[in-house]
């Protein structure tokens, strides 16, 4: 949020830190509870679907791990985006920010085309307690990923602005970092507890 | 590396571009090796415990050196341990909690295997009760 | 824009409706929350004396079953979410800077929009009422009765979207709060010098932050349940009603906590006031208050007793629920110490603040009754159960909450509540709510279930069922000598001094009511006590230099905006995704007219 809230007079910040930058952190750790009760649904209902198809007849475990790789590489990219913002290199900053956004759609993109595949190998919500957690948890993450890069973008239009970001926008780039590999780190976990371990 | 040019960035990190290039290098080397041994003729609880612990490097990896909270101020891991730890913890309770027993729905039997369908299956979405 | 020169100027702003309606200044947020909160506390007290009028005599007929369903859900769910949480949050957000020396919280807009999404929430879960049903399955929607096939109407699906929207903005509210306490504190304020309320209303915005995403889960589960064709709570599918119980706990035990906190904090500032004594053990009270939110995190499966659990998870709850009555009993020691050798003046908000004490025990020994298994066995689901709840819910946080308004009502406005009519209304609702909820003790022992809405003549409950009526009756009068208190007394004009109570904490360094720039000068926080300290060690306040320019932020209508449009999301789940699809523009829309509008 563009603020100059946080710079009131004389006003101290008695943690001495960003407040925007610790409602983030505070933020995320809301958000492992979020994932961790939905991980937690995933791994209650595992073996107990009543008819198939299970994870072994539907998972594509070399296409995930493709997409798990775009993922990881966009969390490079957006390191890279946070540098730029921080050493006075705006060229930098928005062509890591786009290849960030762009890897986000990619992996969006493979994560529309698993779901319509497991649907057509008979897979739905209503198919079993696999399809039922495996879709609300996944879909919850790609939701989480799409609105990373509606904030990405937003803040690289911002960017293009005459004035830029601002003179706080290193720590705009380095919030929405923050997210972004939030997002990320929560697929680490999925793709270990969902798709790899048996 | 280099110092931080901005004199409000408070927190000089020491990683740069090329620290970042071997960071990910290691980290996508990591994903082959959890790929590989998920084809591998491991058994299920050691397979298991060998891509948890490969997986909490990852996490460890990214939210220290990427989210940069091992340079940040303490109150920020501070924040993030509380929701890591419960989030944590309360998994492993419902987990334990819900630890199949023999009385479940399927009453200990296999499903019997997939047959594969030609006709492809419908959208998954009902919508008929909102409108 | 607000300008302070030598003198300490009345903010004499002219108010209108669209003051209100883009305001970002706390004091008005909270004083929103307070009279909607206050609202809403009469809607659920009104629910109330329905049932108890239903339950008077055996084989009632004031309203049928279906409606007495509604009823005690609705009566629950508001009390809880609309009335309980917005007072607690009405005290916090105007007091929070005050007591901290700050000049408003961290995110102004952002409070503003915790108030809105609250707001449609409260009214789109009130409304159902009117829209084919309130939710009837109780505040806990068990399933699997609220699967669609046993809850038919709308009542259940207005109960998801309601509680998402009050899940929501009370998140907001509590990640706003905590990075205001923690980063927001005048020079020398320390954690261990907030006041005991500060840290109160600090521990329950993590409970809040912590537990409303798990409740966020199971309502999405529920969603999909009865929506989407899912079976997360359809046994016959695979799927396991005691799933939702959990996730349901492990959110709603947190939120007792959250409930009783904050009038706890209300007390530990009352007490040393009135007593004229600081109080007693301040880093116990602290340490304390933080164990019972820890430990709150630990005891969830204490509500699920009866639904077949192992025995070890049995031996586990009931241990850590009874272990939470040690750092419960320090708080309570802790009180009495307060007061012992005391120069105690015993005025209304003195007298809530005592009462509180021991209604809250009475309520905290029956909760360590049920801890046991086997007893709970007997007293689940029983009206022992109802007189629990209320003894600890009323005769505590109610009870506190009015303290609270007795004490600080100079502050907010500027005035006394009359006393005459204060200790009126005290020994009302004291006798009131006795006579209410302690006969249940013996209802619940004798076999009466909850959420009956009728019983039959030869059970033995009608003597003690019309005593409990009485008593709500009594109750509701009690309430109304506290309208009259108010509405008489706001028509006074203010004229109370800064300071009348002599108390030690920074908002009594303001002005009554504070001027909107809240301090003149940021104060230098040297003690636990800074005013007390201040006074005892001749300190005088500080002086205002010539010239001095506050800057405030300035309103904004966005988080107004974006209210309406997370209504409108909501109200499209319940009838047209069109609707949800232009709440969603709606709210993108705000976003980005919030990011890139001027703050100053």
């Amino acid at each position: 949020m563009a603020a100059a809230e946080a710079a009131h007079g004389e006003h101290h910040a008695s943690a001495g830190v960003d407040n925007r930058m610790l409602l983030m952190w505070i933020f995320l750790a809301s958000e492992c509870l979020f994932f961790g009760s939905l991980i937690s649904t995933y791994l209650i209902f595992k073996g107990e679907s009543l008819v198939r198809p299970l994870p072994e007849d539907v998972f594509d475990i070399p296409l995930t791990s493709a997409s798990t790789f775009v993922l990881l590489m966009s969390s490079f990219t957006m390191v890279l985006a946070v540098y730029g913002a921080q050493h006075a290199r705006p060229q930098m900053m928005k062509a890591a920010l786009l290849a960030t956004i762009i890897g986000g759609l990619v992996f969006l993109g493979f994560q529309v085309f698993e779901f319509k595949t497991f649907a057509d190998e008979g897979l739905t919500l209503s198919t079993n307690q696999f399809g039922a957690s495996f879709f609300v948890l996944t879909g919850f993450h790609g939701t989480h990923v799409g609105v990373g890069v509606l904030y990405l973008s937003s803040i690289l239009f911002g960017s293009m602005r005459r004035n830029g970001l601002g003179k706080d926008g290193g720590t705009h780039v380095e919030i929405v970092g923050l997210y972004w590999h939030f997002v990320d780190i929560v697929w680490i976990v999925i793709f270990t507890v969902v798709y790899l371990i048996p | 590396m280099a110092t931080d040019a901005h004199a409000e960035q408070s927190h000089g990190s020491p990683l740069g571009p090329r620290e970042y290039i071997y960071i990910t290098i290691g980290l996508a080397l990591v994903t082959l090796v959890e790929l590989a041994l998920s084809y591998s003729d491991l058994s299920a609880g050691p397979l298991a415990a060998i891509l948890i612990v490969l997986s909490a490097a990852k996490f460890i990896v990214v939210v220290a050196l990427f989210m940069h909270l091992k340079f940040e101020s303490r109150i920020f891991t501070q924040m993030f341990m509380f929701g890591l730890l419960l989030g944590s913890a309360i998994l492993l309770a419902l987990i334990a909690l819900f630890w199949n027993d023999p009385s479940d729905a399927l009453g200990g039997k296999e499903l019997p295997p997939l047959e594969h369908h030609d006709e492809a299956h419908q959208l998954f979405l009902d919508t008929e009760r909102l409108v | 824009m607000a300008t302070a020169a030598g003198t300490f100027p009345q903010a004499h702003e002219e108010s209108t409706i669209w003051t209100w309606l883009t305001t970002v200044d706390h004091k008005k947020i909270g004083a929103m929350y307070g009279v909607t909160g206050f609202a809403f506390f009469l809607l659920a007290g009104f629910e109330a004396l329905l049932i108890r009028t239903q339950l008077a005599v055996p084989n009632g007929t004031v309203v049928d079953a279906e409606r007495f369903n509604q009823l005690f859900s609705m009566h629950a769910l508001t009390m809880i979410f609309l009335a309980i949480m917005p007072l607690g949050a009405s005290f916090f957000n105007f007091f929070l800077p005050l007591m901290i020396g700050a000049r408003d919280v961290a995110f102004p807009r952002l409070n503003a929009l915790s108030y809105w999404v609250f707001l449609g929430g409260a009214l789109l879960l009130t409304s159902s009422f009117v829209f084919g049903g309130a939710p009837d399955g109780g505040w806990f929607a068990y399933a699997p009765l609220s699967a669609e096939e046993f809850s038919p109407g709308t009542g259940l699906d207005f109960y998801v979207v309601g509680l998402l929207l009050l899940g929501t903005s009370s998140l907001i509210a509590s990640l706003n709060f905590a990075v205001t306490v923690i980063n927001m504190r005048a020079p020398g304020m320390s954690m261990m010098r907030l006041p005991v309320f500060i840290w109160m209303m600090l521990v329950v915005n993590f409970l809040l932050i912590l537990s409303l995403p798990v409740i966020t889960v199971a309502l999405i589960q529920l969603l999909f349940d009865r929506n989407f064709t899912t079976n997360f709570f359809t046994p016959s599918e695979g799927g396991d009603p005691i799933l939702w119980q959990h996730l349901f706990w492990v959110f709603a035990h947190p939120e007792v906590y959250v409930l009783i906190l904050p009038s706890m904090g209300i007390v530990s500032e009352v007490l040393p006031v009135f007593a004229k004594k600081p109080l007693f053990g301040y880093s116990a009270m602290v340490f304390a208050g933080v164990a019972i939110a820890v430990l709150g995190f630990a005891v969830w499966s204490h509500h699920m007793f009866t639904t077949g659990l192992d025995t070890v998870p049995q031996i586990v709850f009931s241990a850590s629920t009874m272990a939470i009555a040690v750092p419960t009993g320090i708080k309570i020691f802790n009180w009495m110490g307060t007061l012992y050798g005391g120069s105690i003046q015993f005025n209304t908000a003195m007298y809530f603040a005592v009462s509180f004490i021991a209604l809250f025990t009475i309520g905290g020994l029956s909760g360590v009754m049920h801890a046991s298994p086997p007893v709970d066995s007997q007293q689940q689901d029983s009206y022992f159960i109802v007189a629990h709840i209320h003894y600890v819910l009323f005769g505590g946080a109610i009870v506190g909450i009015f303290s609270g308004i007795y004490y600080w009502f100079p502050k907010l406005t500027g005035r006394f509540l009359d006393e005459t009519m204060g200790k009126v209304h005290f020994w009302t609702m004291f006798i009131g709510m006795n006579l209410t909820f302690f006969p249940m003790h013996f209802l619940g022992l004798s076999g009466m279930p909850r959420r009956i809405y009728t019983y039959d003549a030869d059970l033995g409950w009608e003597t003690w069922n019309m005593v409990a009526t009485i008593g709500a009756y009594v109750l509701a009068f009690s309430v109304l000598v506290f309208l009259v208190n108010f509405f008489t007394t706001m028509r006074k004009a203010p004229d109370a001094p800064d300071n009348p109570w002599d108390a030690p904490t920074l908002e009594w360094a303001t002005t009554s009511p504070p001027p909107e720039h809240d301090f003149d000068v940021i104060p230098v926080v040297r003690d636990r006590d800074p005013l007390w300290y201040d006074r005892d060690n001749g300190i005088e306040k500080p002086e205002v230099p010539a010239g001095l320019h506050i800057h405030l932020p300035p309103p904004s209508y966005f988080p107004l905006l974006m209210g309406g449009g997370s209504l409108l999301l909501g109200v499209g789940v319940l009838s047209h995704l069109a609707l949800t699809a232009l709440g969603v523009v709606i709210i993108v829309y705000s976003v980005w007219g919030w990011a890139l509008e001027p703050t100053d």
